[in-house]
Order: structure tokens, then sequence, then C-alpha cells
């Protein structure tokens, strides 16, 4: 869920020229507070008092990368657990008590982290914050909600991959490119490890990621800063320490051969390809300039990718793609990134025509270069789309607490624009020749199955 | 001109400010700190002008936020379509910024990217809509370049023909969900010939496309007496005007109204329909049946008693058949209203053996809406959520200028922002239950499921006689 809103910021935010070519663009900063509590949780707020709303995003520093072998797609299951009610507020009672305030709540959960939001009335912010400490301290562990949950994620899986034609190509492309196992199995899950999980392992995986100091409440909106931080010491500060759980080196080399697959898509009408390339880590020299080059190449309809293909000479009928771009965008992961593009092409096109156009496209760009006003066009574009994710308190928090999770500062948030406008044309000639390279990029062909009927 | 600040008190009189828990429910935890003290909303401030050619012009300010939005919205769409011609309007519409008089396509997307723009166009039923956004100081940028697309676009042939050979292949795309399938099938069947249901394009349409018949329907359609312009955003009313009139103070149209649509059909036969899809895993199911246009008496009642059935998270459909017995992850439900008609639909995927199942759960919770009262603690709760929405979407530009655009077509007013909670909180479980029976009934429902012949059929055989649908 990406909302979009615009909001006003009446307290703490400013508009400043930009710095240099780019001084037109508007620069807007988000207050950002911060505050760790004695058991390590640590709050982040943003005051927006435009609107008496209240967007809350709690982070728990574990996805699916994490989560145990031979227990593929627990990380996302255990989502759906932290639903299932608690030994003091039992099942029906979060949603019940969150949708009875005016609010929404929902949870996602991606390679490196899982979040739950909530929207509401600030008026529901008390109840909520109680809530979502409770369901921090313990869960219902019973069988009962463990096989519901089962079946639910078991249908999530057939609506969103295998009764849909090409629901499988963000769960083939890390498989195909990523060696090491946390980055490469299906984080969806095997139905066979999903109906093997038992309630040992709901337990300690609760009792191992959530805990105080694994965690990141992210609150934005109506709300003052310090009274968030005293509502935060309220309800979670009781909550015992644990110890914070290691991190296991998530890093892999970059390919050095390039990895080719066709697949038969049976449920398909019209021929697919995917490609990826692994891309420089979070927080490298290399990661503005990445993100800055995946914009160029498939960041809209004037993209590289689009003009050059859709357009001009018309092999693919749509791509899109992007920096990490299956589940989540250039900022929210850790570790080492994909950037991964999907398109359906047409009749006079096969993988071969696509590849080589592709590789003319990426070729310019590293022998030579960017012209300045579509660096500074793309720039443009990108700092417009990322304050469109920051609108509403509910992307503010969760974005803030992302970071804070991710990063370790929440106020990275203000410095992600600076470091878009200091990419220039020679990052982008580096970038392109170093990570898109033939021998790194990973190709899954789809092709159609003859029809049935 | 309009500027309501007025407080509205708006959520919650009746139900209080505790959380209250009807006696069939699980009790609440003794420590759960009640709801905090309601603020009152400020209604957004929209000024209402019109120019001398007819062109209504909306101004809403919301200062602080770095960008803007735009949305045109003209008069007429799909449902305005010939019956040969179904989905024409979206078509033209999206070849709305491939190319004007002095504009390429590939310099229209690249002056939007220079503003961090977005600018397109698409039709619903009853209207066609141009929307935009970008960063505040592009305002002029923006402005101009709509007014470029919506007046002087050219349809060039290079691009209709690349436009036709790409729906068409999208299309053939398309017919692989198996939720565009079912849409299809459902919309058909609701509303008979009736043009609502053009739910899409269809080949035929494509096929018979050329430049010209575009450029025929735009200069039929595009009128400003027909059109309504709305700017949000960081902007004053007085310069964004100057804006505007610059714009489209010289734009002229025919005086030629667009003839209205008939009243849509307000019930459909109670049927079960198969649409096979060899090899699916799961059956995907529609339950529903026509309701009411946008602004019937009934419109905001069914939304509220929607909420209760089907449409949210702690809703009993979702209970029932998602968190009680595990048959579905995307249980939904939607009350659809437009200009002259409306429907009511519940969805669901469900696993292919318990199609009977999930349906004789889904047309249980139907029939109890009507036939059992809602209690007042889950009616108050449907309520505060409606608020709490209302207060989220309001938050939402993009959100905020759709609903107002709608509100134009179907002949609302600002002001309507500011009656729907209040509209909302007057509803009573007496209310509830007549639209329980009067929408809801369970012999009233058209089902249409998209599924696997082999494993499906017999499933609704249980019900009754089943029909088997050709695509």
């Amino acid at each position: 869920m990406r909302p979009r809103s615009l909001i006003s910021f009446l307290v703490g935010a400013t508009l400043l020229a930009g710095p240099g070519a780019a001084g037109k663009r508007p620069v807007w900063n988000v207050p950002v507070d911060v505050k760790t509590l004695a058991n390590g949780l640590t709050v982040v707020v943003s005051e927006d008092h435009a609107l008496p709303t209240v967007g809350v995003s709690m982070v728990y520093r574990v996805g699916m990368r994490l989560e145990p072998k031979g227990r593929t797609g627990f990380a996302h299951l255990f989502e759906h657990m932290m639903f299932e009610g608690t030994p003091v507020a039992r099942k029906g009672v979060f949603d019940r008590v969150i949708q009875g305030g005016g609010g929404m709540n929902n949870g996602s959960t991606r390679y490196d982290y899982t979040n739950y939001i909530e929207s509401a009335p600030v008026s529901a912010l008390e109840p909520i914050l109680w809530l979502e400490a409770d369901r921090l301290k313990a869960l219902d562990f019973s069988p009962q909600n463990l096989k519901n949950q089962q079946d639910v994620v078991k249908e999530e899986i057939r609506v969103n991959v295998k009764n849909r034609p090409y629901g499988t190509f963000w769960l083939d492309l890390p498989a195909a490119a990523y060696s090491r196992w946390e980055n490469s199995h299906d984080g969806y899950g095997s139905f066979e490890d999903l109906d093997h999980a038992d309630l040992k392992d709901v337990q300690a995986f609760h009792s191992t990621y959530y805990t105080p100091s694994n965690a990141v409440l992210g609150i934005a909106g109506d709300v003052k800063a310090a009274d968030a931080f005293a509502l935060a010491e309220r309800y979670f500060g009781g909550i015992p320490s644990a110890p914070k759980p290691a991190l296991p080196d998530l890093k892999e080399p970059l390919n050095t051969k390039e990895v080719r697959l066709v697949k038969t898509d049976a449920l398909a009408r019209v021929p697919a390809i995917a490609l990826a390339w692994k891309m420089p880590e979070r927080g490298s020299k290399d990661h503005a300039a990445a993100a800055v080059l995946s914009e160029l190449l498939v960041g809209g309809e004037a993209s590289r990718v689009y003009l050059g293909l859709v357009k001009g000479r018309e092999l693919l009928l749509r791509a899109s793609g992007g920096l990490n771009s299956a589940l989540g965008g250039p900022w929210d992961f850790d570790g080492q990134p994909l950037f991964s593009i999907f398109a359906l092409y047409k009749p006079n096109a096969d993988s071969d025509r696509i590849l080589a156009a592709m590789d003319e496209i990426i070729d310019a760009v590293a022998t030579q270069g960017v012209a300045p006003a579509e660096l500074d066009r793309t720039k443009t574009k990108m700092l417009s789309d990322y304050y469109a994710e920051l609108e509403v308190p509910l992307s503010r928090a969760d974005a803030i607490a992302k970071m804070q999770a991710l990063w370790g500062q929440a106020a990275q948030i203000n410095e992600i624009p600076k470091w878009v406008e200091g990419v220039t044309a020679e990052d982008l000639k580096r970038v392109a020749r170093t990570y898109l390279t033939r021998p790194n990029r990973t190709v899954i062909d789809y092709h159609t199955a003859p029809a049935k009927n | 001109m309009f500027r309501n600040r007025q407080a509205l008190a708006v959520l919650l009189a009746a139900s209080g400010l505790r959380l209250l828990a009807a006696h069939e429910e699980t009790p609440l935890p003794k420590d759960l700190p009640p709801y905090g003290a309601e603020r009152p909303i400020p209604a957004p401030a929209v000024t209402q002008r019109t120019l001398p050619n007819g062109l209504d012009v909306w101004v809403l300010n919301r200062p602080g936020f770095p960008k803007v939005t735009a949305c045109m919205v003209i008069r007429g769409g799909n449902a305005h379509d010939a019956a040969d011609r179904q989905g024409l309007t979206g078509f033209m519409a999206g070849l709305l910024n491939e190319g004007t008089r002095t504009r390429s396509s590939r310099q229209i997307a690249e002056e939007l990217q220079a503003i961090g723009g977005e600018l397109g166009a698409y039709a619903n039923l009853d209207a066609t809509f141009v929307q935009g956004s970008c960063l505040t100081n592009g305002l002029p940028a923006l402005v101009h370049l709509m007014a470029d697309i919506t007046r002087r676009p050219v349809f060039p042939d290079h691009e209709v023909e690349l436009a036709k050979t790409n729906a068409l292949q999208g299309l053939q795309a398309q017919e692989a969900q198996p939720a565009f399938q079912a849409n299809r099938a459902f919309n058909a069947a609701l509303f008979g010939n009736h043009p609502y249901r053009y739910a899409s394009l269809t080949a035929e349409t494509v096929k018979g496309i050329q430049p010209e018949t575009l450029r025929a329907l735009h200069a039929e359609r595009f009128q400003p007496g027909r059109a309504l312009l709305i700017l949000g955003g960081d902007i004053q009313e007085a310069a964004a005007m100057k804006l505007v009139a610059a714009a489209f103070g010289d734009w002229k149209g025919g005086a030629g109204t667009l003839a209205p649509l008939p009243a849509a059909p307000q019930a459909s036969a109670h049927e079960f329909l198969l649409l096979p899809r060899p090899g699916s895993v799961q059956a995907t199911l529609r339950v529903g049946r026509p309701a009411v246009p946008a602004t019937h008496a009934d419109s905001i009642p069914l939304q509220l008693a929607n909420v209760i059935l089907g449409g949210s998270f702690d809703s009993r459909i979702t209970k029932n058949i998602r968190e009680d017995k595990g048959y579905t992850y995307s249980p939904g439900a939607r009350a659809s209203a437009q200009q002259v008609g409306g429907s009511y639909t519940v969805r669901a995927d469900v696993r292919s053996d318990v199609t009977a199942a999930s349906l004789m759960e889904i047309l249980y919770e139907m029939d109890r809406m009507g036939t059992t009262q809602v209690g007042e603690a889950e009616l108050g709760r449907a309520k505060r959520f409606m608020g709490g929405t209302y207060l989220f979407q309001n938050q939402m530009l993009a959100a905020l200028t759709g609903t107002l655009a709608g509100y134009w077509v179907n002949g609302l007013t600002p002001m309507a922002l500011a009656e729907f909670i209040p509209k909302v909180n007057a509803v009573t479980a007496g209310d509830v239950r007549r639209i329980g029976r009067t929408y809801f009934a369970a012999k009233d429902q058209t089902i249409v499921v998209v599924g696997d012949e082999a494993k499906v059929k017999a499933e609704l055989e249980q019900f009754g006689p089943v029909r088997i649908l050709k695509k």
C-alpha cells in the first residue's frame, strides 16, 4: 500500500532552495525526533498537526532473509499470527478496537523487515499503542490460530502466485540470481514448509526477533514528540529487554556468469521476460547512483527503456522495475538488492533481440554518459516521487521507522535527497559499467503454454 | 464561491468515546485505554468559479507540502459509447498525451519529467478524467501541458497504430486474469443491455479504430461547458485562476449537450453462472446485484451496511470465511455507485473444494443482514470506521480531488464533503436492516464463478441449476 496525499507541515517543515543547478527543486525537510527507551525500543516521531490523524508503524528487524532454513515463508506466516490475538486481547479484538476507533491496519513482510501499520484519528492512538505493545509481549500460540493462518496464507499464495500469470517472476529472479540461501529462497514459502511450521517455531521466532531492541516504533501526525515518547514509555517501557539478535552476513559477490532460463507459464497468454542484476549494498558509495540509474532506465514514460523499447523499437508491450522493486523501493532494504525489469513482449520480439537492445541502452550510458538536462530531469522526478511517498502520516511513520531500523538513523530520510543531488554523469557511467554487465545478469524468459481449450 | 471552514465534529456522536463491547463479543482487555477526545476536523476549503466559456474551476488550497495536483473531468465516459464501440472513450483518453499540434509524446514525457510530474487520462463509465501532479513550482507548466493535451491532441497515425497493437495484446494478457474474466461476466449479468455492462475495451472496438474516429470523438466530447478543472495544493486562488484563464480561457466548444443515459436496471436474476477456466487452482467468486445511483438516499446507508457485511477486516464475511474457516485470503465487498445506477459486489478467491461452503457462508451472512438487527456496538464501530476513512482520504489530495470530481459528475457540490459524516452518523440499526432486506437477500443475488469446471461445477450444482458461460 502506497497512499498518496497532500498534507501540511506546519511545524518543523522548511522549504529551502536546493543546491547548484537544481536550484529550482524544492527541498522538504521532514521533522524527526528520536528516543531510545531503556529496554532498547527506539521511538521515532514526526510531528504534523494539519489534521487530527496519526500514522503508526512498528518495524521489526526481521524479514524473509532471516527466517529459519526448512521453514520457507515463515516470516510472513508469523506476520499473520501477529493479528491472531494474545492471551489478554483475544482473536478479533485487534481489528475491532482499531476499526472501531476509525482506524485501518495492515502488515507486510519484506526481505529485511516486517512492518505493522495503522492509520487512525489521533483519538485512537493510545489503544493502538497498547495493542502493539501487547502483541510484542506475547501471542495466543494456539493450534487453531496457526492452522487457520496456514490456510489463509496458502490462499494468499494461490491468489497472488499460483493462479496468476507471471505470478512467480519475483520469486524466480532471486532464486536464479543469488547464491546464499537467505537471499535466494522462496520467501512466500512452499506449502510443505508452511504445513510443517509448528507452535514451537512461532514461539521461538517471537522470542528471538520480536523484542524491544529489535523493533522501531514510528509515529507521525498530530502528536507532540514529547507526548509520543511519554506514551511509548507508558505502554512499552515495562517490556523486558532482550539481546538484539545477530544479523548474518548477507553479502554476495557480483555474479561472474550470466544466468539464462526459460520457463513455461501455463496461465500466460503473452510471453514475458524478467531481468536482474546484483547491485551495490545499502549505503555504499554506489547506492544513490544505482537508484538514479534505475530511474533513468525504467522510471516512467521518459525513461530510456520506455522510449527505446516500448516506443522506438516497439519490442515490449510494457516494462516496469527498478532498484529493489519487487518488494520495496531503492532505500528500504539491507544487504544487496537486485535491479530488476519485468516486461511483456510483442510477437515481433524474442529474448535475444530484447537483450541486444537492452545492452545498447546500457552501453550508451556506460560509454557516453548522460546529458546534464536528462540527468537533471531524472533527479527532479525522483525527488517528486520521493516526497509523494512521504505525503500522509502513515507512510511517513513507516518511512522513518524503516530508516531507523535499517540505516540506524531515521534522519537519513532528509539526507537521501542530497545524495540524489550529488550523483554525477560520471557516477552513472561507473555504476552501469560495474553492475549492469552481462556476467552479472540473470534472465528468465517466460513462454506461454499452448491453449487448453 | 464556497469556503467552508466550519468545524465538523465528525467522528462520533452517539456511540460516545468509550469502547463498547456487545455481549456476544470477546470481552475487551481490562487495561486497554479508552479512545481520547475527538478533535474537530476542518473541512477542505474549496473555491468555486466558472469561466465565461462554461468551464468550472475549483481551487483547493493546502499549504505546506511541495506538490500540487490537477484534475480535469469531462462529462461522457465509456457508457456513452455506442454498443459496437465499447471502451472507445477510454482508448481515446489514453492517447491524449501521445502528441499535440506542437509536441510529440516524447516531448510531453520529458517536459513532465522536468517538473517531477505525471499527467495521464482515463475514462470511467460516466466521465473522462485527466489527472496530473508535480512539484509545486511546476504548476504553471503542468496547467499549460494539461491544456495542450486536452485541447489540442492530434492522435498521430503511428501512435494510434502502436496503441491499437498494444491494446490488442494487452487484452490478450488480461484474458489470463481470473478477476478480469469474472468482472466482465458479472457486469454483463447485472446490467444486461444497459451500457454499464461495458467494463472494458473490446478487441472489436480496437480493430475498428482510425485516427479520425478518435479526433471526431474528442471534438464531440471535449467542450468547456461539460468540464470541471480542480487544482489542489499550496496554491493561491488568484494566481491559480490567472493560470487557468491563460490556458483555458479561449477554449471554445459547441453547445451540444450529452445525451443522458437511461436508468440502469435495479435487479438481476438469481442464478449461478460458471465461467470455465481450465487449470484454475481457485474459484474466483462474485456475488451481488444492481443497486442504486450515487445520489440515491440509500447510497450512504448501503456503504455503512457494507462496512459491517464485507468491506473491512472487522467485517462479518472476513471474520467468517477468512479468520474462522480459512477458505480465502482476499474476501471483500463493495457498493459501487455511478450516475444512473450502481451495483453491490462481494468477492473472494477460494480454493476450489470449498466453493460451495464459501458461497453458503457468504449468502448466509448476506441474509442475516436483513433478518436480524445489528447491535449498537457493531454499528458504532462501522460509523467510526467510515469517519476515519473519510479523514484518511481527506489527507490524500489525489483521493480528495477524485471525490470532488465524482461529486461534480453527479451534480453535487463540495458541500457534500461536509454532509457525508453527519449522514453516516444518522443511519440507524433499523436502516441497516432495511438495506439488508432490500439489497443483500440471498434470493436476489447473481453469482458468478470463474474456475476449473471439473472441480467447481458439482459444487455449484448443490445450489441448483448452473449456467455455463462462454467467454
